[in-house]
């Protein structure tokens, strides 16, 4: 069947939806720890001041009529805020369900027994860096690990849906065999995620203290891939060393068996947020991601959500990075793993390079290998 | 669920228009998504619990060209499934029309 003429709905000429499907949400700016690799503090870009409750709500209402499904709450952390159950009612009654991002360390049973109330949480995830406070608090402070642990076991004894994330750094990268079992084996975690300190945010001032080394990259890429498999696929990533192998595995079978250029490859397809997701910092502004807040679309409850995401000249630019092809860049001249490349992520590329639009150099496979790197 | 059963959709489901005119059909409350065509989007809009579905189809009858012979039947089952997944319920009672 057709629509009969002049009953068409309009569409948008970019084939793009007509309201972002998810949002994460920077409820706040305000952390009660300094983690020294926050990716979130110290950027210079970023105004660190929280919006009013009331205006939140009222973003609330504006997501529920574009029909938004999921909202993340981060931050800052997000238990920090004494109005956060009004906050959860709010998405709830805007047909929205929810997910937490949260070091854990404010959680109480009153406020997990009225997110498990409401029926809408997907998750709260809870950062855990280590099996012991030595390698959990080296960067994120002292007390934090017993906290951290007291958090998810609140959250387990209230029935929310609790899982954790893991970011990988040169402290801690020889504890991931005790940490995959702390949390999977010990807490009785359903599933972890993992990532690695990136150079962004706070990490930039001690960078060399954090980032991964060649050797310690390959070695924490080795030890996941050994663990994903004990655990059989329990253990997630869409950055950081597990991401990696899993993808360098595949691009150099693909190089080898020469294989005709992938779908994603050989442009900066890298990352399909700016189709499906907004960010909103703390202050109200959208941005196209929160490893993007430098990037100003509009403010909440001053410019209209819908012609942002469908108008934002920003956004378009951004969704346009796809046809830009990886063999203009010097880093990518030459490359055998260009045709299976995606140039990874804008946020992480454009913290390096200054620039959006152009391949993460950190997660170029060819320069891992000849820096020494091997693929496990 | 017969032709004069009246079905009405569940207010606590989100229509979440796409483009092309398809869209998905999302409840909250159990994380269950549906993709449906620009006809199921007209049938959803019309589930208001005082049309029966024999109108609905009618009206959907109006609002596309070429309709099939089928279109009655694809339409029942269509909301049937839904009424089996908890998008939609049924009016009882008078529908007072």
């Amino acid at each position: 069947m057709k629509r009969q003429s002049g009953k068409r709905y309009e569409t948008s000429p970019l084939e793009i939806m007509r309201t972002p499907r998810s949002a994460d949400i920077e409820i706040t700016s305000r952390c009660n720890l300094r983690c020294r690799y926050c990716y979130y503090y110290d950027n210079p870009a970023v105004p660190y001041h929280d919006l009013p409750g009331t205006e939140w709500l009222r973003f609330f209402d504006v997501l529920g009529r574009c029909a938004v499904m999921e909202v993340t709450i981060q931050g800052g952390e997000p238990f920090i805020r004494e109005d956060l159950t009004d906050l959860l009612a709010g998405i709830v009654r805007n047909r929205m369900r929810f997910c937490i991002l949260s070091n854990g360390s404010l959680i109480t049973d009153e406020v997990a027994a009225f997110i498990a109330g409401t029926g809408r949480c997907n998750h709260v995830q809870i950062s855990v860096d280590g099996s012991s406070p030595e390698a959990h608090d080296v960067f994120r402070g002292d007390g934090s690990f017993v906290k951290a642990v007291k958090g998810i076991q609140i959250l387990q004894r209230q029935g929310v849906p609790v899982t954790a994330r893991v970011t990988i750094h040169r402290r801690n990268v020889a504890d991931l065999r005790n940490l995959a079992r702390f949390l999977l084996d010990d807490l009785g975690l359903p599933a972890f995620s993992t990532n690695s300190v990136d150079y962004m945010g706070s990490c930039r001032a001690d960078a060399h203290d954090m980032l991964l080394t060649v050797e310690e990259r390959q070695e924490a890429m080795r030890v996941l891939l050994e663990l994903d498999d004990e655990y059989g696929g329990r253990i997630s990533a869409t950055a950081g060393p597990l991401a990696e192998a899993r993808g360098w595995r595949d691009m150099e079978a693909a190089r080898r068996r020469q294989d005709p250029q992938w779908t994603a490859g050989g442009y900066l397809t890298g990352c399909g947020c700016f189709f499906a997701k907004i960010n909103v910092r703390a202050d109200g502004m959208m941005t196209p991601c929160n490893m993007l807040a430098h990037l100003e679309l509009g403010m909440i409850n001053r410019d209209t959500l819908a012609d942002v995401w469908l108008n934002s000249p920003i956004l378009g630019r951004l969704r346009e990075r796809q046809n830009i092809p990886l063999a203009q860049f010097e880093l990518c001249r030459e490359c055998p793993y260009l045709p299976y490349c995606t140039g990874d992520c804008p946020g992480t590329g454009c913290s390096l390079t200054g620039d959006v639009n152009r391949p993460n150099p950190d997660s170029c496979l060819r320069q891992f290998l000849s820096q020494g790197g091997k693929i496990p | 669920m017969d032709e004069t059963s009246r079905p009405v959709a569940n207010s606590f489901v989100a229509l979440r228009e796409e483009f092309d005119d398809w869209a998905i059909l999302f409840n909250p409350d159990t994380a269950d998504a549906v993709g449906i065509n620009p006809v199921g989007v007209a049938v959803w809009k019309l589930m208001d619990g005082r049309k029966n579905l024999r109108q609905i189809a009618a009206e959907v009858g109006e609002c596309f060209e070429d309709v099939p012979d089928s279109a009655y039947g694809d339409i029942e089952a269509f909301v049937s499934e839904l009424a089996g997944r908890g998008f939609v319920g049924y009016e009882v009672g008078d529908s007072g029309r």
